[in-house]
């Protein structure tokens, strides 16, 4: 079955970031044999005055692919994690949400959307993991995190919300790779203009020196703009980090 | 770097699309230390908006270090 792990608040300012933690949680999952992990995704929660965070207030989410059975050990794998690693003077929260379970996804999206335009209490985020019956927890300081664990679920859910963790290792020569073989790869779906639609199989692309994708309507999609000095729609290059400062 | 004084922090006064000016503050700056990769949103590898010390705030940031 699917699930999606999402946690939130658990660095601060000499500690790995919350998307380190995330990745160990995602291969120690594979490492126990209880499944297959997919991309660490990060999602840009509201910047208020009111709402603690260290400097950034992300959350990140994976998805994995489980089985039924190991559901409890990862839950209890997970929660034993973040109390052990989480930076001292952080508000580390958990959520597990077992995506074919949830009869109606919308609340869930709706308060991932929520989060990102307003300040929510950490009463509102264990009422509705209540009523969608979620694992939401919390793992020390103030239990902050789980409001942004929870966002983090609900917007990773929606398809169309953040960016990949880390970077992109795609085959190249000399810099460029066809857009058939970028899809290639397992964490790429699709090839697509920055303004416009997919890009057709045989077009070339210029790899920048960090190349990670978008998640666009579910789709983990790999941005591009026209390459410098080409005609647009003759060669194509990866969107900087600064092109995609707002996914 | 230049930084107003906003309720009572120091913020940025280039907002957070000012890349060449967040460039040019991170220049000098002996408190400077790249954040983690995913946290980082400007081109240059050196610049406030990959400071780890640096704060998002609504319109800008605001400086963690104690320098200024």
């Amino acid at each position: 079955m699917r699930i999606l792990i999402s946690i939130d608040d658990t660095d601060n300012l000499e500690s790995p970031g919350t998307g380190a933690l995330a990745s160990r949680i995602a291969s120690d999952l594979e490492i126990n044999g209880w499944g297959k992990s997919s991309y660490v995704t990060r999602h840009q929660l509201l910047v208020h005055p009111d709402i603690p965070y260290t400097s950034h207030n992300s959350a990140m989410c994976f998805a994995a692919e489980v089985d039924e059975a190991a559901l409890e050990s990862i839950i209890h794998y997970a929660a034993e994690f973040l109390k052990r690693e989480s930076a001292a003077g952080s508000d580390p929260g958990l959520c597990v949400t077992v995506v074919d379970r949830l009869k109606n996804p919308e609340p869930l999206i709706a308060f991932g959307r929520k989060a990102k335009q307003s300040v929510i209490t950490i009463a509102e985020a264990y009422s509705l993991a209540e009523t969608l019956q979620l694992h939401l927890s919390e793992h020390g300081g103030t239990g902050q995190g789980v409001i942004g664990a929870l966002a983090g679920a609900g917007l990773r859910l929606s398809g169309n919300d953040g960016r990949l963790k880390g970077r992109l290792n795609i085959a190249d020569v000399d810099g460029w790779a066809a857009v058939s073989d970028i899809c290639s790869h397992n964490d790429v779906d699709e090839v697509r203009s920055l303004n416009g639609p997919p890009l057709k199989d045989t077009e070339r692309v210029k790899l920048g020196e960090k190349v990670k994708t978008v998640l666009l309507e579910g789709k983990s999609v790999l941005l591009v703009v026209p390459a410098d000095g080409a005609v647009a729609g003759t060669a194509w290059q990866t969107c900087s980090r600064q092109q995609l400062k707002n996914y | 770097m230049s930084l107003n004084i906003r309720n009572g922090k120091k913020e940025f006064p280039g907002g957070k699309e000012d890349w060449p000016g967040a460039a040019r503050a991170a220049e000098g700056c002996q408190s400077f230390l790249p954040d983690v990769e995913e946290e980082q949103a400007a081109d240059a590898a050196r610049s406030c908006y990959n400071c780890r010390y640096r704060r998002w705030t609504a319109a800008s940031f605001t400086c963690g270090t104690q320098r200024n």
